[in-house]
C-alpha cells in the first residue's frame, strides 16, 4: 500500500518538476520578445573584423555589430548622431570636435574618445594591412604617412581631449568628412578584447561590439546570426529579436527562397536578371537610384585609343537609353555623366548619342566607315548582365560604325589582374560611391589614383581636383568639380559612361516598417520592425 | 563463272559448326547488318547524321544571322507569325499585367507611344516581317540559328575531344596494362597524380596563359577525360594478358607491339567503343559545365552549353530559351548514347555470325 | 595480397606529395592573387599583407613552411574566409559532403546495376530501350538544368519537398532527397551503361556457356558467375566516382544550399585562396588514392585472372 502512494508521489513530483523545467525552459527562449528577420545577404562574408572587410555583404553584418561616431539616416543617408551626440567644426573647417555620449561595449567596458583614437590608429597601422585604411588616411592629418609607415602615431591628427570629447584634425576643410565617418573604416574597435583574445576575438564566445546586436553564431556556408546587445544605448529602438544572414550565391535559389516566404529581405542583386519582368511587377520590389556608376574604361596608352576622336566616336555611337530600356530593363538611368546625381551637385552633360557625328569623327581619325579600324578587345568579368551589355555594345559599334570588336569574358581575379595592370584595350568598370560627394568618383581618374586603370593623365584635371579638395563646402566647390567632370568627358572622353545603377531590394513594406530605399543602400537595423 | 552480282560469291566459303555453308562477310558489313537490327541504335545513327549534316551545311541554310541583335524583339515566343505581330502581342500582354497591378484600364502615354511605334515599324521596317520559329533570346537573337550554330561548336568539341582523349588513353592504358611492372607503376602513378590535381585551377591557368579560344577548351576538357579511359583499358588488358590466345601468340614469337595492336586492342574494342560513346556526351556536358561557370566559349559565339546556362535563369518566364537548346542537345546525346551502344554490340567480334 | 596492399600504401605517400607540390607551385601561375581587390590597395599595404601571410619569403621557404604545417595537421588560415582556418572550413563541410555523397552513391549503385543488368538480359527489347533511355538522361541533361527543374516541379509547384537548405534547418532529412537524387543521376547513368555493356560481354563468354551447359539454374548463373565477372569495369569506375561524388558537385551545393566541400573547389580557385585550394587538393587526393587502392584490391579479388606479381 505504501509503495503505491510512494509511487504516486514520485510521479507527481516528477510531473511538477518536468512542468517547471518546461516552463522555465520555454520561458528562457522566449525571454527576448520580438520578431526574427531573415536576410539573404548574397555571399559568405569574408570576415566580421572591421579591419578585414570590404564589401556590401560584410557591411550589412557590420552595421548590426558596430556603431561609429555617426550613422546614416535611413532615408537620406546623411550622417546623424550615433556614439557622438553632437559635433562642431572650427572656423576654417579643418578641425572637428565630437562630443560623445556615455556608451559601453557589450561587455560593459566604456567607449571613450581614447577608444576611437586607439581604434583608428590600429585600423591604419601598417601591420594591420586594412584595405580600407586609405579612407581615414585620406582625410585625417598625418594619417597617410602613418599608414605608409613613414611617420609614427604621434603625428596623426587625433586627440582625446577628455573621456567624451574627441578632436579630429583634417587635411583641409573636407566638407564631406562627417558623412564619410559613417563608413565602417571609422568604427571603434574593442582593443581590450583584441589584446586579450588576439585573432579569436571575433569568435561568438569572445565577441565584443557596440552595435545594436552581438554575434550569436557563425556556421560557415550556412548562416550568421546576431541577437540584441543588452548594453546598446539605443536599445529601446531595437525591435528585432534575432537577425539571420544567409550567404546564398545562386540568384535563382535566393529568389525562390524569398518567393517561398523563407526570407524577409533579399538584398540587392539577389534575383536572376532574366526574371526582371516578373520581379518588376511585384509590390515588394524596391528600386531606387544608387550612388553607383557603370562605365567603360579606355586604355589611354593604346595607340588607337590615344586619339580623342576615336574615343568620342565610340562614345557617341552608343544609345545608352536603349541599353537601359531594352537590355538591362531594371530601371537603371541612362547617363552621359560619370558622377551620379547627388544633393548639391548637377552632373556634367557629357557627350550625346549622335551617330552622324560619330561617323564623321571616325572618318576624320582615319577610319572612314570603320575601314582599317583594328579589332580591339573588350574584357568583362563573368556575369550574365555584363555579358549582355558587352554583346549589345559590340553590336552597336558594328551597326553604327562598322567596326568589329572582340569580347573576352574572364573570371574575376584574372580580369582584375589584367585591368589593374593596364593590360587591356577596353574594359568594363563600375564604382559604388562610399560617401555622397562627387570627389569620390572624380578622384578615380586622378593620374596618381590606384584605381585609374586606364591611366588617364591630365594635369589640368588633377589641378582642379586639388583645388576643390582645399575649398570649403558650397556652390563654388561643386562648380570646380563639375568643371573637372566636364573636361574629362566633353574634352577628353576618357571613359564611356553607361548608366547609373539602381538598388534592387525585395522586402515587403506592407509587412515591415522602418526600412527605406536610399541612394547608398544602407539600412540601419534600429527602427526596423513589423507593422502592427 | 565470274559474275558482277556480288564479290562475296567469289570469296572463300567456310562451314560453321553445323556444317552449313557460310557467307563470308567483312566485319564492317556484318556490323552494319547487326546495327540495323537494333532499332534504337539505327534511329540514333540517322539522328546523328542529320545533326552533322545540319551543322555542316548551316552557313548555306536560310537562317537569320545568329549574332544579330534586335532589342525590340527580345524574348519573343516561338511562333509561325511574323515578328511584328508577336512583338505587339507580347508588349500588350506585359502592359495588361502592369495595368492590372496599378488598377487602371487604359494605356498611359508612354505605353501608347510604344504601341504606336510598333505599329509604325510593322509597316515600314522589313525586320518586323521576320519569322522566329523557335523564339528569341534576351537580346532578340533567333533561337533556331543560335542553337544550330551552337551545335556546330558543341559537336566539334565533342568529336575532337573524344578522339584526343581516346588516343592518349588507349596508348597509355595498353602499355601500362601489358608491360606491367615499372612501366605500369609509373604510368598509373602519373594518372593518379593527374586525377588529384585541382581541375578548376588548371583550366583557369590555361585560359589565362593561352587565351580564350575553342581550342583551349578541347585541351582543358581532354586533359581529364583520358584518365578514365586509360584505367579501363589497362584493366581489360591486364585481364586478357594471361588468356590462352595471347599465350599462343607469344609462344609463336609475336613481339609485344604486335600483340598489343593486333590482339589486345581489338579485343578491348568493345569496351573502348562503349567508352567513346560515353565520352562524347561527357565532353559536351563538361563544356556546358565550364560555360555555366563562365569559362566556356566567348561571346558572341554560342555553344549548347552556354545557351542552356543562359536559359536556365529565365526558365520560369521564358521556357523556350532553355527548352530549345536543351531538347536539341538532349536528343543528340541520347542518339549518340544509343548509337554507341549499338556500335559496341555490333562490333563485338565474339558475336560475329551469331544473332 | 597483403604485401601488395602495403606496397601500394607506401606508394600513396609520394603520390600525394607530388600532387601537393605540383599544386603549390602551379596555383601561383594563375594571374592575380589572394589580395586582388577592386579598390586597389597601396603598395605599402600590399607589402604588409604579403608579410602577414609570409608571402614575402622566397617560394621555397614558403613551401617548406607549408609542408611542415601540413604534417602537423595544420592546413593554414584561409585567405578569403579570414576568420576561419582551412581545417575549420573543411572540418565543417566534409561531414555534409560525406552524407550527401554516400547517399547519392548508394542510390546510383543500386539503381545503376539493377537497370544495367535488366537491360542486358533483355537486350534489344522495349525493356532495354526504356531502361537505357532513363539511364541516358543523366548523361544528356546537365545538372544545372536538372536541379532547377526539380526544384521548380517538386518544391515550388507540387510543394512536396523544400526548395533548398540542409538538415540543420527546420526541414530535416527531407532536404537530402532532391540533392542526393540529382547528384546520383549522372553516376547512375554511367553505372547502368557500364553494367549493361559488361554483362553483355560476359554473357557471351565461354565460361558462362559452360555453366549453363552444366545445367546450373539461370539465377545462379547470373549472380554467381555473370555478375562477378561483369562488375569489374564498374568497380574500376567506382574509385574516381566515389571521390567525385563525395567532394560533391558545386552545382548541387549552390542550388540546394548544401554546405559541402564541393563549393570550395570552385570558389577557392576563383578567389585565389591558396591555402584553401591546397586544403581541398590534399583532401581530394587522399580520398582518391585510397579509393583507387581499394578498387584495385577488389579487382584482384573479383577477377581470378588477374595476378599481382
Amino acid at each position: 500500500m505504501e509503495a503505491y502512494w510512494m509511487k504516486k508521489l514520485f510521479l507527481a513530483a516528477a510531473g511538477v518538476l518536468s512542468a517547471a523545467l518546461l516552463v522555465t525552459g520555454c520561458g528562457k527562449k522566449a525571454a527576448s520578445k520580438g520578431t526574427e528577420m531573415v536576410i539573404e545577404n548574397g555571399a559568405e562574408p569574408q570576415s566580421i573584423d572591421p579591419t578585414q572587410i570590404q564589401g556590401n555583404v560584410e557591411q550589412r553584418i557590420n552595421a548590426a555589430l558596430f556603431e561609429g561616431l555617426v550613422t546614416t539616416d535611413p532615408k537620406t543617408c546623411v550622417a546623424v548622431p550615433a556614439v557622438a551626440e553632437s559635433w562642431d567644426r572650427s572656423a576654417d573647417g579643418s578641425v572637428i570636435t565630437f562630443h560623445l555620449r556615455k556608451t559601453t561595449w557589450s561587455d560593459g567596458t566604456p567607449v571613450t574618445a581614447q577608444t576611437f583614437v586607439d581604434s583608428w590608429l590600429y585600423f591604419m597601422a601598417p601591420s594591420t594591412a586594412a584595405v580600407y585604411a586609405y579612407m581615414p588616411a585620406m582625410v585625417i592629418k598625418g594619417a597617410a604617412d602613418y599608414n605608409a609607415g613613414k611617420a609614427d602615431a604621434g603625428k596623426v591628427g587625433l586627440r582625446a581631449i577628455d573621456d567624451y570629447t574627441l578632436e579630429v584634425t583634417l587635411v583641409g576643410p573636407v566638407p564631406y568628412a562627417v558623412d564619410m565617418m559613417t563608413h565602417y573604416s571609422f568604427d571603434p574597435l574593442p582593443m581590450h578584447a583584441i589584446k586579450k583574445f588576439g585573432k579569436a576575438w571575433i569568435k561568438p564566445e569572445n565577441f565584443v561590439g557596440n552595435g545594436p546586436f552581438v554575434l550569436e553564431s557563425w556556421v560557415p556556408q550556412q548562416k550568421v546570426t546576431v541577437v540584441p546587445n543588452e548594453k546598446y544605448w539605443n536599445k529601446q529602438n531595437v525591435f528585432l529579436s534575432r537577425i539571420t544572414f544567409l550567404p546564398i550565391d545562386d540568384m535563382t535559389t535566393a529568389y525562390n527562397k524569398y518567393k517561398n516566404g523563407e526570407v524577409d529581405w533579399n538584398a540587392t542583386d539577389t534575383f536572376p536578371f532574366d526574371m526582371l519582368n516578373e520581379v518588376k511587377l511585384r509590390d515588394d520590389y524596391q528600386v531606387y537610384p544608387n550612388l553607383a556608376s557603370y562605365y567603360l574604361e579606355f586604355n589611354l596608352n593604346n595607340k588607337t585609343l590615344k586619339d580623342v576622336r576615336v574615343r568620342k566616336a565610340l562614345t557617341e555611337s552608343l544609345d545608352t537609353k536603349e541599353l537601359v530600356e531594352k537590355v538591362t530593363q531594371g530601371g537603371q538611368l541612362a547617363t552621359g555623366a560619370f558622377v551620379p546625381q547627388m544633393a548639391g551637385y548637377t552632373p556634367a552633360d557629357g557627350v550625346k548619342f549622335d551617330v552622324v557625328d560619330a561617323k564623321k569623327l571616325l572618318a576624320e581619325a582615319g577610319y572612314p566607315d570603320g575601314k582599317g579600324f583594328p579589332k580591339l578587345t573588350y574584357i568583362y568579368n563573368t556575369s550574365e548582365q555584363h555579358k549582355k551589355i558587352a554583346e549589345w555594345t559590340q553590336q552597336q559599334w558594328k551597326k553604327n560604325l562598322g567596326i568589329d570588336m572582340d569580347l573576352q569574358n574572364m573570371e574575376w581575379a584574372t580580369f582584375l589582374a589584367k585591368r589593374q595592370a593596364n593590360d587591356f584595350e577596353i574594359a568594363r568598370d563600375g564604382w559604388i560611391g562610399d560617401y555622397q560627394d562627387p570627389s569620390n568618383f572624380l578622384e578615380l581618374l586622378k593620374s596618381d589614383s590606384g584605381n585609374n586603370d586606364g591611366r588617364y593623365n591630365n594635369p589640368d584635371y588633377d589641378a582642379l581636383l586639388e583645388k576643390a579638395s582645399k575649398m570649403p563646402a558650397g556652390t563654388e566647390r561643386m562648380q570646380v568639380l563639375r568643371d573637372a567632370e566636364t573636361m574629362m568627358l566633353d574634352r577628353d572622353a576618357a571613359v564611356i559612361p553607361m548608366y547609373i545603377y539602381v538598388t534592387q531590394n525585395l522586402i515587403d513594406l506592407d509587412k515591415w516598417e522602418g526600412w527605406y530605399p536610399n541612394t547608398l543602400d544602407l539600412h540601419p537595423y534600429t527602427g526596423l520592425k513589423l507593422k502592427k | 563463272m565470274i559474275t558482277a552480282i556480288g564479290k562475296k560469291k567469289n570469296k572463300e566459303q567456310g562451314k560453321n559448326e553445323f556444317n552449313q555453308e557460310m557467307k563470308s562477310v567483312s566485319l564492317a558489313a556484318d556490323a552494319w547488318r547487326r546495327l540495323k537490327k537494333n532499332r534504337m541504335a539505327y534511329i540514333g545513327f540517322w539522328v546523328t547524321v542529320i545533326y552533322l549534316a545540319v551543322g555542316l551545311f548551316a552557313p548555306v541554310l536560310p537562317l537569320h544571322p545568329y549574332a544579330q541583335q534586335n532589342t525590340d524583339h527580345a524574348y519573343l515566343k516561338p511562333s509561325l507569325r511574323s515578328a511584328g505581330i508577336v512583338e505587339l502581342e507580347t508588349r500588350k500582354a506585359y502592359f495588361a499585367k502592369v495595368m492590372a497591378k496599378e488598377g487602371r484600364t487604359a494605356y498611359n502615354q508612354d505605353e501608347q507611344a510604344q504601341i504606336d511605334s510598333i505599329l509604325k515599324r510593322n509597316k515600314t521596317d522589313p525586320q518586323q516581317q521576320r519569322h522566329y520559329i523557335l523564339g528569341t533570346d534576351s537580346l532578340g537573337r533567333d533561337m533556331l540559328s543560335r542553337t544550330i550554330y551552337g551545335g556546330r561548336i558543341s559537336m566539334m568539341i565533342g568529336l575532337v575531344g573524344t578522339v584526343t582523349a581516346l588516343l592518349i588513353g588507349i596508348i597509355v592504358g595498353a602499355i601500362a596494362g601489358y608491360a606491367g611492372g615499372a612501366a605500369d607503376t609509373i604510368l598509373m602513378r602519373f594518372v593518379d597524380i593527374m586525377y588529384g590535381l585541382p581541375y578548376m585551377l588548371i583550366v583557369i591557368i590555361m585560359m589565362a596563359i593561352l587565351g580564350r579560344n575553342v581550342a583551349i577548351l578541347f585541351v582543358a576538357i581532354a586533359l581529364v577525360s583520358w584518365l578514365t579511359i586509360a584505367r579501363v583499358v589497362r584493366g581489360q588488358v591486364m585481364s586478357l594478358k594471361n588468356t590462352e590466345f595471347i599465350l599462343a601468340a607469344r609462344s609463336m614469337g609475336a613481339d609485344p607491339w604486335h600483340i598489343v595492336v593486333h590482339h589486345l586492342i581489338p579485343n578491348t574494342l568493345g569496351i573502348i567503343i562503349a567508352y567513346a560513346a560515353l565520352s562524347l556526351p561527357e565532353f559536351i556536358m563538361s563544356e556546358s559545365f565550364l560555360s555555366f561557370l563562365g569559362l566556356g566559349v566567348s561571346a558572341p559565339l554560342a555553344s549548347w552549353g552556354s545557351l542552356i546556362s543562359d536559359g536556365v535563369q529565365g526558365m520560369q518566364l521564358y521556357p523556350w530559351c532553355l527548352l530549345v537548346p536543351g531538347i536539341i542537345m538532349t536528343v543528340f546525346l541520347f542518339a549518340m548514347n544509343f548509337l554507341g551502344d549499338g556500335v559496341r554490340d555490333a562490333f563485338d567480334p565474339q558475336s560475329k555470325n551469331r544473332v | 595480397m597483403g604485401k601488395f596492399i602495403v606496397k601500394r600504401l607506401l606508394e600513396l605517400i609520394p603520390t600525394m606529395f607530388v600532387i601537393v607540390t605540383l599544386s603549390f607551385f602551379m596555383i601561383r601561375l594563375a594571374p592575380g592573387g589572394p589580395f586582388s581587390s577592386e579598390r586597389k590597395v597601396s603598395p605599402e599595404i600590399m607589402a604588409n599583407l604579403q608579410h602577414k601571410y609570409h608571402m614575402d619569403e622566397p617560394l621555397g621557404m614558403q613551401y617548406l613552411r607549408y609542408l611542415g604545417d601540413m604534417l602537423h595537421g595544420d592546413l593554414g588560415p584561409s585567405f578569403k574566409n579570414k576568420d576561419f582556418t582551412v581545417n575549420q572550413l573543411i572540418g565543417a563541410s566534409m561531414p555534409n559532403s560525406l552524407i550527401l555523397g554516400v547517399t547519392a552513391l548508394a542510390i546510383a549503385v543500386l539503381f545503376g546495376i539493377s537497370f544495367g543488368l535488366l537491360s542486358a538480359v533483355c537486350q534489344n527489347t522495349w525493356v532495354d530501350y526504356t531502361t537505357m533511355s532513363a539511364a541516358s538522361i543523366g548523361l544528356s541533361v546537365p545538372l544545372f538544368v536538372v536541379g532547377p527543374v526539380a526544384v521548380l516541379v517538386f518544391a515550388l509547384r507540387l510543394r512536396w519537398l523544400p526548395t533548398s537548405g540542409w538538415i540543420n534547418g527546420r526541414q530535416g532529412w527531407k532536404t537530402i532527397i532532391m540533392p542526393a537524387m540529382t547528384l546520383a543521376l549522372p553516376y547512375f547513368s554511367s553505372i547502368a551503361r557500364l553494367t549493361r555493356a559488361s554483362v553483355l560481354e560476359t554473357l557471351r563468354s565461354d565460361y558462362i556457356r559452360t555453366a549453363r551447359a552444366k545445367g546450373l539454374k539461370n539465377s545462379v548463373v547470373m549472380v554467381k558467375h555473370v555478375l562477378r565477372g561483369a562488375l569489374l569495369p564498374v568497380v574500376s569506375y567506382l574509385g574516381p566516382a566515389f571521390a567525385g561524388i563525395v567532394t560533391g558537385s558545386v552545382v548541387i551545393e549552390q542550388i540546394f544550399l548544401v554546405p559541402g566541400i564541393g563549393n570550395f573547389f570552385v570558389k577557392s580557385a576563383l578567389n585565389r585562396d591558396y591555402t584553401l585550394i591546397l586544403g581541398t587538393v590534399v583532401v581530394y587526393s587522399a580520398i582518391l588514392v585510397v579509393m583507387n587502392l581499394i578498387v584495385d584490391v577488389l579487382y584482384g579479388i573479383l577477377d581470378p585472372r588477374i595476378s599481382y606479381e
